[in-house]
Order: structure tokens, then C-alpha cells, then sequence
């Protein structure tokens, strides 16, 4: 625990903890979703996670060409 | 006197005199004005007032459970405005902010298409002040671009408003079909002011460029009456499910790259709009009410998140995440009131955003739409990537920028301490919440898979941000400019528009010499041919006009004679 703060700080910690305890709810109760495929065990856990590595790298890529100087309209 | 009177038409009256009055009581004043504004709300449902002008008939004043709902918020958002801005010691603002409110407000009493059109254009000349308030070159030109597309929108909706009267005799705001030409040019001037895909540059261009007041105003009511208007005519148009999924979707890539973090809360409210309209296209009663909650709620918590970035701008004179960071411990009450809305955007339970979304989420899983779901999902997540996470902690955390600070102005802090304390209201006690809404339903948002589905997706999301933050995979912040579909009229138009102008003129220069070389030459042939001593010449030409004057003078004598003779 103490290792964990020294390396990634309480907010951090505290967040990687509240995960956890939200995928051990789901196995203490039954979790069901709008549609079928949520119903798998953990999948918005997995859906969240995946979804802002992709948005990141999407973002990332995007930088290239949609990012230009700050006076780009000024010009 | 007062049932006939359109709620917010006294608000537009009313700011006339705002010049006038000193500071404090301007500002007292501004309050009775909203409050004798909101006294209309209790007159019930029905048709309250209407005028004939030269054969028409302007219903403008007309409520019902769609219109409620609208009315309660755009009231409340105006009197967090005055409280908001209450430091401003001159008029202009004020005036813009209590006309502005007031048009919103009497555009969603109104019963026909041409009161509509009125109040329509009210907001947009109205709110341009608030644009222009910067007083910066840049928002000059953006307030510019900002009224000619709001007037634009506003021909459309002319447009498809005499259509209307001349195809069916009325012109009542009422549902309409999009296969017909004036549904579609309704649907395109609501489309505009909406911000879809495509259309949806002037409100990155503009709201950004706006005084930290304006931003507030700005973000509450134009781009919710579009809501409002979709609602109330286009219920259940099935393309709207693709625009709204749309526009939840790719404003999140360009949040996440763009610099100015008021700029980043513009595209979290295209985003945020996405929702809306995916509800509306629904159309069933738990969409409609998804919609309405959405709207309610979202003004709230992106009016609290401008206002925490509006406190920033006017702190330190600017709102660039490469700029700021460390600035809890100068303004740690602004810092929890932007958290608070953060964690209200995501739909963290318990909080506003939770339960207006989760109607939205349940309508689209009855429905079946099981793509436009993920994708809705997805969009989720990013909201709470660029909203969530990078609002305040650029703002108030990041890495310490240097910059020493004091705490915002207290009215700022009060206005943003009752937006908190709504979101949080909202989020706990939503049974209150949705009975002010169009229809009545039996929905209950938490329950334990709603609840730990809704936290897992958050807490993990929440977590790769962390990842790539402490692994140092997120880049930096930079100083830049993200382009968008205003480059299409900035930039492209004009970089086509312009060399082919320079052709055009060069060409018409090239024929211009060409007609003037063809004069020259002709005129030279019929020199050399017919007056150098030729049939032309001085002594011809004379004889010639004595003939003609003869031939004059004989004609008159035959005239004369033939009348007087």
C-alpha cells in the first residue's frame, strides 16, 4: 500500500483501489446491461478503459493535420 | 394584464432601463425583471395570448409540458447569470445577457413559426454583444461570423415558414414531416443553431471568444432552443439518431487535442448535444423525457464548468491548458465547483449528468439500437476524458505553472455554489427532477446494474488517463490552433475563392485589351476606307447635312400644315 502511494501518488492509488472495488461488486451481485453483450463479465470496466486508450491514440493522430499554429487565421 | 404578456418579453423590455440604474440596484432590478419573467410559468397550460397582424395570426404565448421544463432552466440560468456577472460594473453586458434571456425565453412560449422567427433572431442580435464584449480583434471577427450563420439559420426558418402558410394556410409550430421542403428548411435552420456536423463551427469560433460572462450566457440558451425546436416538431425523425450519434462522436477527438480549455468545453457541448438529438430522433416518451432532462441538466453543469474557466480567464487572462496548472491552491472553491461539474458531465451517480443520461441510455436499449448504443457509449467515456479529467486538472492541477492568483470574486463563487448544489439536488433526489418533465413514467436510474456498470466504465476510464499520465504517453499541451468546419469558410473558401477572383480579373483584363485592339484596328480600316478623301470626307459630309436640314424644315412645314391647314 505504502509502495503504491510512494509510486503513483493517493489520488492515483485511490482511484486504481476504487476500480478494484467496483469489479468485486459486480462478483458480489448481478450485474445486467441494456443490451446483451454488457451482460459479460466486466465489460464496462474493459469498454471504459479501451475506449480512452482509442480516443487518445485517435486524438494523438489526429494532432498531424488538424493542429496548426496559434495565429493559423490570423495570417 | 400579465397572462397576456409572453414570459421573457418582459425581460427584453425590461433591459432598456438597465443603463440607466446604478450598479447594486441594476442588479436587484435585473432579479425582479426574471422573477415577474417566471410568474407567467404558473398561468398552466394552454394558449395565453395571441395578436393579428395584416391577417396573421402571431400566437405568442403558448405553453405546455415541453415548454415548462425549458422555461424553469432558462429562468434559473438567468438568474445565475446576473449573479455570475454582478462584478461587471458596466451596462452593456448586462443588457445583452437579460434581452438574450429574454428572446430565449419568449422563443419557447411561442405558438407559430413567425413568433418563432422574431424571438429566433432576437437571441442572435442580442447575444453577438456578448461576443463582441472582448473587445479584441479576434472577437470582432468571430461575432462577425457568429451573426451572419445565426442569421442565416434564421432565413431558413423564414423560408420554410412561408412555405408552410402558403402550402397549408397556418404557419403553427407543431410537428413536422421532413419529406416535405418546408420541414426541410425548418430542419436545417434548427440543424444550424443546434451545431450538427458540418454546421457546428461558429460555435467553436464564437463561444470562446466571448467575455467570461458571455461564455456562461452563450453556452445556456441558443444551442438549447435548437433543442427545444427539435422537440417540439421533429419527435421521432429517425435521422436524427445518425446526426445526434454524430455529434457525440468525433467532437471528443478534437477536445482532446485542443489547447483553450473553454474551447474544449465547446466541443464537449457539441458533444453533449449528440445526446439530445439521438433522444429526439428516438421520439418515444422515455427518449423525449431523456432529452429534456439532458437539456435541463446540461445547462447547469456546462454553465458551472464555464464559469469555473470564466473565473480562471478573469484571474489570470487566460484559459490555456499550456498555460495554467497548480491553481487549487489559489482557488480552491472555484477548483470544487468545476469538479463538481466535471463529475456531473461524466454521470458519476448521485450527480445531475447520471440521471439525464441514464433515461437516454435506457430508451436507446428498449429500442434496440445496439450500435448507436456503444457508440453513445464510447462517446461516455470520452466525455469524461475531456470534461471529466481535462478541465480541471490542467486548471487546477497538471504541473505547477508559476502563476499566483487569488480566489474568484464572491458573486462569481455563489452563482457557482448554487449550480453545484442543483447538480447535486438533481443527481440525489431525480424522482422531483423528472416530475417536472413532458411525460409521466415510471424510471428509477438506480438500480445495481445501472450503478456499478456506470462506475466501472468511469473508474476505468479514469484509470488509462492515469496510465498514460504517469507513464508520460500523454503528450503536452501546445500552443495551437485545432481546425475545424469553420475552416471551410475561413480558409478554403476563400483560398479557392480568391485566386479564382484574381483569374477572373485577369482574363476580363486580357479581353478588355483585346476589344480595345479590335476598336483601334476597325476604326483605322474605316478611316483609310471611307473618309481620307473618300466618300466621308469634309465636302460630302457638309452637302450631306444640308440635304438632312432641308429635308427637317420640309417635314415640319408637312406637319404644320396638315394640322393647322
Amino acid at each position: 500500500m505504502k509502495y503504491l502511494i510512494e509510486k503513483f501518488g493517493k489520488i492515483n492509488t485511490s482511484v486504481l483501489f476504487l476500480c478494484i472495488i467496483f469489479l468485486v461488486l459486480e462478483l458480489i451481485g448481478h450485474r445486467h446491461g441494456e443490451t446483451s453483450i454488457e451482460d459479460i463479465l466486466f465489460f464496462p470496466a474493459f469498454f471504459g478503459y479501451v475506449s480512452c486508450i482509442v480516443i487518445f491514440k485517435i486524438g494523438v493522430s489526429l494532432r498531424s493535420f488538424l493542429m496548426k499554429d496559434e495565429d493559423y487565421y490570423d495570417k | 394584464m400579465i397572462s397576456s404578456f409572453p414570459p421573457g418579453l418582459i425581460m427584453m423590455i425590461g433591459a432598456l432601463l438597465i443603463p440607466f440604474l446604478p450598479h447594486i440596484i441594476r442588479q436587484i432590478y435585473m432579479m425582479v425583471l426574471i422573477l415577474v419573467s417566471a410568474y407567467a410559468l404558473t398561468l398552466g397550460f394552454g394558449t395565453h395570448s395571441k395578436i393579428d397582424v395584416m391577417d396573421i395570426e402571431f400566437i405568442i404565448f403558448q405553453s405546455d409540458s415541453l415548454t415548462l421544463p425549458f422555461a424553469i432552466i432558462f429562468h434559473i440560468a438567468a438568474i445565475l447569470n446576473v449573479i455570475y456577472g454582478a462584478h461587471e460594473k458596466h451596462w452593456n453586458q448586462h443588457v445583452a445577457i437579460m434581452s438574450y434571456s429574454g428572446a430565449a425565453i419568449a422563443a419557447v412560449h411561442a405558438g407559430d413559426l413567425f413568433t418563432l422567427f422574431i424571438w429566433w433572431e432576437a437571441t442572435a442580435f442580442t447575444s453577438v454583444f456578448l461576443i463582441l464584449a472582448s473587445k479584441t480583434e479576434r472577437s470582432y471577427k468571430s461575432a462577425f461570423r457568429y451573426i451572419l450563420i445565426q442569421v442565416g439559420s434564421g432565413m431558413f426558418l423564414l423560408a420554410g415558414a412561408i412555405l408552410l402558410m402558403s402550402e397549408t394556410g397556418s404557419a403553427e409550430f407543431r410537428n413536422f414531416d421532413i419529406n416535405s421542403l418546408y420541414g426541410q428548411l425548418i430542419f436545417i435552420a434548427f440543424g444550424i443553431k443546434a451545431a450538427f456536423p458540418l454546421l457546428n463551427g461558429w460555435l467553436q469560433d464564437s463561444y470562446p471568444e466571448a467575455s467570461e460572462i458571455g461564455t456562461v450566457a452563450l453556452s445556456t440558451f441558443t444551442t438549447k432552443l435548437a433543442i427545444f425546436c427539435f422537440a417540439k416538431s421533429f419527435a421521432g425523425t429517425e435521422i436524427l439518431i445518425i446526426i445526434g450519434a454524430i455529434m457525440t462522436f468525433y467532437p471528443i477527438f478534437f477536445a482532446v487535442i485542443e489547447n483553450d480549455l473553454r474551447r474544449v468545453l465547446t466541443y464537449s457541448l457539441n458533444n453533449q448535444l449528440g445526446f439530445m438529438i439521438v433522444a429526439i430522433g428516438i421520439g418515444t416518451e422515455l427518449a423525449i423525457n431523456g432529452a429534456v432532462a439532458h437539456a435541463f441538466a446540461h445547462i447547469l453543469y456546462k454553465g458551472l464548468l464555464f464559469m469555473g474557466m470564466g473565473a480562471v480567464l478573469y484571474r489570470v487572462g487566460t484559459c490555456k491548458a499550456s498555460e495554467l496548472g497548480g491553481l487549487f491552491k489559489f482557488m480552491p472553491i472555484t477548483a470544487i465547483c468545476t469538479i463538481i461539474g466535471a463529475i456531473s458531465i461524466s454521470a458519476f451517480p448521485l450527480f445531475s449528468g447520471f440521471v439525464a443520461k441514464s433515461l437516454i441510455m435506457s430508451a436507446l436499449g428498449k429500442e434496440g439500437l445496439v450500435f448507436v448504443y456503444f457508440m453513445l457509449l464510447f462517446a461516455s467515456a470520452g466525455v469524461l476524458h475531456h470534461s471529466g479529467i481535462k478541465i480541471p486538472f490542467f486548471a487546477f492541477f497538471a504541473h505547477e505553472s508559476g502563476i499566483k492568483t487569488k480566489e474568484a470574486p464572491l458573486n462569481m463563487i455563489i452563482a457557482m455554489i448554487i449550480a453545484s448544489t442543483l447538480c447535486i439536488l438533481i443527481g440525489v433526489f431525480p424522482s422531483y427532477f423528472y416530475e417536472i418533465l413532458p411525460y409521466q413514467i415510471q424510471y428509477q436510474p438506480y438500480d445495481f446494474s445501472h450503478v456499478v456498470g456506470q462506475l466501472q466504465l468511469l473508474t476505468f476510464a479514469a484509470f488509462a488517463f492515469i496510465c498514460l499520465w504517469h507513464f508520460k504517453i500523454y503528450p503536452p499541451e501546445l500552443n495551437s490552433t485545432v481546425l475545424n468546419s469553420d475552416w471551410i469558410y475561413r480558409k478554403m473558401i476563400p483560398g479557392v475563392l480568391l485566386p479564382l477572383l484574381n483569374l477572373i480579373n485577369n482574363i476580363n483584363k486580357k479581353i478588355e485589351q483585346l476589344i480595345g485592339f479590335m476598336f483601334m484596328y476597325v476604326r483605322k480600316f474605316f478611316a483609310n476606307t471611307m473618309i481620307k478623301n473618300k466618300v466621308f470626307d469634309r465636302e460630302v459630309g457638309q452637302d450631306t447635312l444640308i440635304v438632312v436640314q432641308l429635308f427637317i424644315i420640309y417635314l415640319i412645314f408637312i406637319f404644320v400644315w396638315k394640322i393647322y391647314l
